[in-house]
C-alpha cells in the first residue's frame, strides 16, 4: 500500500522541493548554527546578520534564524499531528459510513453537516479554552476539525467504489472486505486523501499562524509564524526585513504545500 | 443539382493520414449512409465536413455546399453554416438539450436568434413545429421530463428550426432497443423529404437498412465498399462488408437446441431455479409470477426492452436482491461462488489501476486453481498473454470481457448470469464473444442467462428464451420453450 | 420539503454542538468561576460571598454536570444566553448591535469577490489552457496561499505607505481595507471553480448543439452557459461562507472593527462563556440559514433537484 500518486505533475515536485527545503532549514539549520531561540541581547535589538545569527536579530535581540527554524518545528508538527489524527479518523469513519449505510451513515453524516457549518476557528478557539496545554489544544482543535473533510471525501468516495460493478464482481467471486479495501476501496482514496491531506495540513498551519496573529494563539516567547509577525510588526518601518523574514516563510511553507496538493478535482 | 460534394476530403494528424481521400456527393431525396465501427473514421469524415474536427487535426481537399466551394482546412469560416446550411442531429439528445431551459423556448430561440423571427412568431412558430411532431403538451417541460423519443423529436425540431436543407444524424440510435431504433428511422426519413439531404452515420446495420439511399462503408480510415444499400447488404462485394453482414444476429446460422447433447450430464436437475417471482423497481411491477429454471449446460436467454427489469432479475436469481413475492431454489450443496456474472460495461468490472494478470493471480489463489490453469484458460478464450500486464483501461472490449469470462470460470461457476455482455462490442466482435461463451458453458455444464435487447441474437443463441414486457401487469412475460415448438 | 428538513436537523445538530462545546469550556474556567461571572455581572468591587454563590446556584455550577448540561441547553433552547460576564449586557444585545456591522464587511466582501472572480473564471474557463487560463492559475495558488490575516497585514502596510485609506470604522472608503483583504482569497478560490464548471459546460453536448443550431458564441454563453455555471458557483458560495466567517473573525479583531468576529474572539480571549456561546451560535445558524437560502435558489434555477 502506497500513497504516492501517479501523476508526479512539474507543480507537484516543485511543491514537495519548497517543502523539502523547509523542512531541512527547521531540522538541520540549528545544527549548522548553534544557538538559542530565546536567548535575548538587547544590545543587538533589531541588528542585521552576523555569524551567529544569520537573519539577523528581533526586537529583543534574539536569533531570528533560530526563532524561525523552531517555529517552522512547531506548527508543522502540530499540523502533521492533526491530519493523521483526522485523516485516520475521517478514514475508518468514511468507510464505515460508506460500507454500513443506514443510520450509522446518517448520524456520521449529520454531524459532519453540523461540524461543517461552524467556523473551524471558532472550534480552535474553544478547544483552545478547554484543554490544558497550547499545543495539544491546537492538536486536538485542529484534529475535530479537520476530519470532517477526510470524512466527507472519503465517503464519497467509498460510496461510489462499492456501488461499482467492480466491486459486486469481487464479492461474487468470494474475496472478503480486507481484499476488497486493498485492491479496490485504497487505490481510489489514496490520491484523495493525499490531496485532502495537504490542504489540510496548511489549514492547520495558517489556522496555527492566523491565531498567533492576534494573541489568542501559542503564547509568548514561543517562536511562532503569527506570533513572530505581530511581534515584529511595529518595528517595520526601523527593520522591514526582520518582519519580511516570518512572513515568507509561512508564504513558502504554504505555498508548497497549496502545489503539493495539486488540483483538487483529482 | 447535388447538396453536398465531397471531393478527396483527408483527415491528418500532422504527418499521418486518419482518412484516405473520400469523394461523395449527396443528394436530394436520397439519404446517405457511412457506416463503420467506432474507430472506422466515420466520425472524423463528419467533422471534417462540419469543421470541428479536434485540435491538432486538419482537413484537405475540397467540399461544395450548393453553389459554395469551402476549404475544409479553414474549419472557422464553417460554423456561419450551421443551422443555417447544415443541421446537426446529435449523439445523445437528452444531453444535448440545456437541462435549465424548457424545451419550447430550445427551438423557439433558433427561430428567433437564427431566422430572425420576432420572438413571439418564434414561440408561435415551436409550438408548431412541436404540434406536428405530436409534442404539442410538452413544451413547457424541462428535458429530464422528457422520454428519450421525446428528446430526440425536440432536439430535431430544434436543430432544423434554422432553415437547414441539410441534416447530419450522427450516431442516432446509439444506445437505443430495436423499437426505439425504428422510430428514429421513421424520423430522419420524415425529416428528409422529398429535396432535403440527409447524412446518417451509423454502426447499425438495421438502422443502414430501413434508410437506404446510398451507403459508403469505411473501416480503418478508408472507404472498403460504396453503392446502393440494397444493393450491397444483397451483394456485398468486400471481405469486411460481407463478415460485417454476417456477423449482425440476424444472420447468425439458427442452433438447433435439440442436436447438443450435454456431455456427462443426464438430465439434470436446474442449476438455479425460481417460482412465482414478483418484482418491482421504482413502485412499478416489472414482473409478475414467473416461472424459470437453469440446466447445467443450457443458455436461457432473456430479452426485452430497456427498463423491463431484465438486470434486475438476474441480480434475484444472484442473490444480490429480494424479489417481492416467489421464491429461488438452487442446487443443494452450490458454494456462494458458483454463482457469477458477466457485466454490460467490462471495464467497470475490473479495479481501475491493477494489472490484470494481479487480478487474476489474486482469483486463482483464491479457489485454488493452479497457475498454469490461467494460460490454458487463455489460450482456450484466444487471448495473448502479453495482455495480462496491462490494466482494464488499455485493452479492447472484447478481449476485457473474454478476460471478465475467464476470471468467472477460475472460480469454477454453476451458473453465470451475462448482463449485456456484448452490447458495447462491434457485430464482429460480438460474435466472436458470444460464440466462446456459448462453448464454455456447453463443454463445462454451466448453467447462463443471457440478457440481450437484441431478440436475433437471443433468438439465435439460447436454448430457451424469455420475453419480457415493459412494465404494467398487463404485460406478463411471455414464456417461450424452445424444446415445446 | 426535505431540504428544509434536512436543514433544520443541521441547525439542531449546530445548537447541540455549540452548547455542548460552551457548557465544557464553562467547566473548565479556571479559578473559581462563580466569582468571575460574578464579578462580569456587579464588578470587581462588589462581588460578595453570597453574590458568588447565587450565581453559582443560578448555573448549577456545583451540581453534577449532567442536569447542569441539561439545564445549559434548556436555556440554549429558550434562546436565553444570559449576560455577557465582561460588560453585564444582555449577550442578544450585544450580538444584534455587532452583527450588522459584520454582515455588512461580508456583503461587500463577497460583492468584490464577485466582480473580480467569476468573469475571470469564466474568461479562462472559455479557453482552457490559453494565457490567461494559464496566468490566472498561477494568481490564484499564490493568493490562495496568503492566509486572510496576511492579506491584512500586506494590506495595512499598503495604508502605511500611503496607497490606501486606514483602518476605523464608519466611513464608506473604510470598508475597502478589510473588504479587499476577504475579498482577494475568496475571488482566487472562485474563480478556479468558475474555470473549472465553465470548461466543463463548453465540453457539454448541450452547449456544442447550441452552437450547431447556429446560435453565435455570444449566444450560447449567454444563454446556455451563464445559467449553467451559476449552479455549482452558488452552491460553492454557499459553502465559502464559513470562510468568509473565518476572515471576518481575523480581519476584524486586526483593523478593530466593531463586529461580531472582533466580539468573538474578545470573548474568548477573556473567557466569557455566554458570549461565545451566543456569537458561535449565531455564526453557525448563520451558515445554516445562507446555505438554505442557497439550495432553495439553486432549486429555482435547477429543475432537476425537484421531483
Amino acid at each position: 500500500m502506497t500513497a504516492i500518486p501517479n501523476n508526479t505533475s512539474p507543480a507537484r515536485l516543485a511543491g514537495a522541493a519548497i517543502l523539502a527545503l523547509l523542512a531541512a532549514l527547521a531540522l538541520f539549520g540549528p545544527l549548522l548554527v548553534p544557538g538559542d531561540p530565546f536567548g535575548q541581547s538587547l544590545v543587538k535589538s533589531l541588528g542585521g546578520p552576523d555569524a551567529a545569527a544569520p537573519l539577523g536579530y528581533d526586537h529583543l535581540g534574539r536569533s531570528l534564524f533560530h526563532r524561525l527554524a523552531h517555529a517552522l518545528r512547531l506548527s508543522p508538527a502540530i499540523a502533521l499531528g492533526a491530519v493523521a489524527t483526522a485523516g485516520a479518523a475521517g478514514l475508518i469513519l468514511g468507510t464505515w459510513a460508506a460500507a454500513q449505510g443506514g443510520w450509522v451513515d446518517r448520524i456520521l453524516a449529520t454531524l459532519a453537516d453540523a461540524l461543517l457549518a461552524l467556523p473551524g476557528l471558532l472550534l480552535v478557539l474553544i478547544v483552545l479554552a478547554i484543554m490544558p496545554g497550547t499545543a495539544f489544544g491546537f492538536w486536538a482543535g485542529l484534529s475535530l476539525v479537520l476530519w470532517v473533510e477526510f470524512f466527507r471525501l472519503t465517503r464519497a468516495t467509498s460510496r461510489a467504489v462499492l456501488a461499482s460493478p467492480a466491486v459486486e464482481a469481487a464479492q461474487l467471486l468470494g474475496f472478503g472486505w480486507p481484499y476488497i479495501f486493498r485492491t479496490h476501496l485504497w487505490p481510489e482514496i489514496a490520491p484523495v486523501m493525499l490531496t485532502a491531506a495537504a490542504f489540510g495540513t496548511a489549514t492547520a498551519i495558517m489556522a496555527i499562524a492566523a491565531l498567533g496573529f492576534v494573541s489568542v494563539g501559542m503564547r509568548a516567547p514561543t517562536p511562532e509564524l503569527g506570533l513572530m509577525m505581530v511581534e515584529l510588526l511595529p518595528y517595520w518601518r526601523e527593520a522591514p526585513s526582520a518582519l519580511l523574514t516570518p512572513v515568507i516563510a509561512t508564504f513558502a511553507l504554504l505555498m508548497g504545500l497549496t502545489l503539493l496538493a495539486g488540483s483538487r478535482e483529482t | 443539382m447535388s447538396l453536398l460534394q465531397l471531393n478527396e476530403i483527408s483527415v491528418h494528424d500532422g504527418a499521418t493520414q486518419l482518412i484516405a481521400p473520400v469523394s461523395l456527393t449527396l443528394e436530394p431525396g436520397v439519404p446517405l449512409i457511412i457506416l463503420g465501427e467506432t474507430g472506422s473514421g466515420k466520425s472524423l469524415l463528419a467533422q471534417a465536413v462540419m469543421g470541428t474536427l479536434p485540435q491538432g487535426l486538419t482537413a484537405r481537399g475540397r467540399i461544395t455546399l450548393g453553389k459554395d466551394a469551402l476549404d475544409p482546412a479553414q474549419p472557422a469560416r464553417f460554423r456561419a453554416l450551421w443551422g443555417r446550411r447544415i443541421a446537426v442531429l446529435p449523439q445523445e439528445p437528452w444531453l444535448s438539450l440545456d437541462p435549465l431551459m424548457r424545451a419550447a423556448p430550445q427551438i423557439a430561440e433558433t427561430h428567433h436568434l437564427v431566422r430572425g423571427l420576432t420572438r413571439s412568431d418564434a414561440a408561435a412558430q415551436a409550438q408548431k413545429d412541436l404540434a406536428a411532431l405530436d409534442l404539442a403538451a410538452v413544451g413547457q417541460r424541462y428535458p429530464h421530463e422528457l422520454s428519450g423519443g421525446m428528446a430526440q423529436r425536440v432536439a430535431i425540431a430544434a436543430a432544423r428550426a434554422g432553415g437547414a436543407r441539410i441534416v447530419i444524424a450522427d450516431e442516432p440510435t446509439k444506445g437505443l432497443d430495436a423499437a426505439r431504433r425504428d422510430d428514429v428511422a421513421r424520423l430522419l426519413l420524415d425529416a428528409l423529404g422529398r429535396d432535403g439531404g440527409l447524412a446518417v452515420i451509423t454502426h447499425d446495420l438495421a438502422l443502414a437498412q430501413m434508410i437506404g439511399g446510398q451507403i459508403i462503408i469505411m473501416r480503418e480510415g478508408k472507404v472498403v465498399e460504396a453503392g446502393q444499400t440494397s444493393a450491397v447488404f444483397a451483394a456485398p462485394t468486400a471481405t469486411y462488408t460481407r463478415d460485417l453482414i454476417a456477423a449482425d444476429p440476424a444472420h447468425w446460422p439458427a442452433r438447433s437446441t435439440l442436436s447438443m447433447p450435454v456431455p456427462g450430464l443426464a438430465p439434470a436437475a436446474p442449476v438455479v431455479a425460481a417460482k412465482g417471482l414478483s418484482l418491482s423497481r421504482g413502485g412499478q411491477r416489472l414482473i409478475e409470477d414467473l416461472d424459470i429454471a437453469v440446466h447445467p449446460g443450457r443458455v436461457l436467454g432473456i430479452t426485452g426492452p430497456s427498463g423491463c427489469g431484465k438486470s434486475s432479475l438476474g441480480d434475484v436469481l444472484l442473490g444480490l436482491l429480494a424479489p417481492d413475492a416467489g421464491a429461488v431454489t438452487r442446487a443443494p450443496g452450490l458454494p456462494r461462488t458458483a454463482l457469477q456474472k458477466l457485466y454490460q460495461d467490462p471495464v467497470a468490472a475490473f479495479p481501475p489501476r491493477r494489472a490484470l494478470g494481479m487480478t487474476l493471480a489474486d482469483v486463482a489463489a483464491l479457489h485454488g486453481a493452479r497457475a498454469q490453469d490461467i494460460p490454458a484458460q487463455m489460450e482456450r478464450l484466444r487471448l495473448d498473454p502479453a495482455l495480462l500486464n496491462r490494466l482494464p483501461g488499455a485493452v479492447s472490449g472484447g478481449e476485457l470481457q473474454r478476460l471478465a469470462l475467464l476470471r468467472v470460470m477460475l472460480a469454477r461457476p454453476a451458473f453465470i448470469f451475462a448482463d449485456e455482455p456484448t452490447s458495447r462490442l462491434d457485430p464482429i466482435t460480438q460474435r466472436e464473444v458470444i460464440t466462446l461463451l456459448r462453448k464454455v458453458a456447453t463443454e463445462d455444464g454451466v448453467a447462463v442467462v443471457l440478457v440481450s435487447h437484441d431478440m436475433a441474437l437471443i433468438d439465435k443463441t439460447a436454448d430457451r428464451v424469455v420475453r419480457l414486457g415493459l412494465g404494467g401487469q398487463e404485460q406478463a412475460p411471455v414464456l417461450q420453450d424452445a424444446f415445446a415448438g | 420539503m426535505t431540504i428544509l428538513l434536512n436543514r433544520l436537523v443541521q441547525a439542531a445538530m449546530v445548537a447541540i454542538i455549540v452548547g455542548v462545546s460552551t457548557f465544557a469550556m464553562m467547566r473548565a474556567l479556571p479559578g473559581d468561576a462563580a466569582y468571575r461571572i460574578a464579578a462580569g455581572r456587579y464588578g470587581y468591587d462588589n462581588v460578595t460571598a453570597a453574590a458568588a454563590d447565587a450565581v453559582r446556584a443560578e448555573l448549577g455550577l456545583d451540581a453534577h454536570w449532567f442536569p447542569a448540561l441539561l439545564q445549559w441547553l434548556g436555556d440554549l433552547v429558550r434562546l436565553d444566553f444570559g449576560v455577557s460576564l465582561v460588560s453585564g449586557q444582555p449577550v442578544m444585545q450585544e450580538i444584534v448591535h455587532q452583527l450588522g456591522a459584520s454582515l455588512w464587511l461580508a456583503l461587500a466582501a463577497v460583492g468584490l469577490s464577485l466582480l473580480m472572480g467569476p468573469p475571470l473564471g469564466i474568461l479562462a474557463g472559455l479557453r482552457p489552457g490559453g494565457l490567461l487560463d494559464r496566468v490566472l492559475l498561477v494568481v490564484s495558488t499564490g493568493l490562495k496561499s496568503i492566509p486572510q490575516f496576511l492579506m491584512a497585514l500586506i494590506l495595512i502596510l499598503s495604508v502605511q505607505m500611503g496607497w490606501l485609506p486606514a483602518a476605523g470604522y464608519g466611513q464608506s472608503r473604510h470598508f475597502i481595507l478589510p473588504a479587499l483583504a476577504l475579498a482577494l482569497g475568496l475571488a482566487a478560490v472562485n474563480a478556479r471553480i468558475t474555470r473549472d464548471a465553465m470548461a466543463r459546460i463548453t465540453e457539454m453536448p448541450f452547449y456544442r448543439f447550441a452552437g450547431w443550431k447556429g446560435l453565435r458564441h455570444g449566444q450560447v454563453l449567454r444563454r446556455h452557459g451563464l445559467r449553467n455555471v451559476a449552479v455549482p458557483l452558488l452552491t460553492y458560495l454557499g459553502l465559502q461562507f464559513v470562510t468568509l466567517i473565518e476572515g471576518v473573525v481575523v480581519i476584524e479583531t486586526i483593523v478593530g472593527w466593531p463586529g461580531i468576529g472582533h466580539a468573538l474572539v474578545h470573548a474568548v480571549f477573556a473567557r466569557d462563556v455566554p458570549m461565545v456561546q451566543g456569537t458561535a451560535l449565531v455564526l453557525g445558524l448563520g451558515f445554516v440559514l445562507i446555505n438554505t437560502v442557497i439550495d432553495l435558489t439553486v432549486r429555482r434555477i435547477d429543475p432537476r433537484g425537484r421531483t
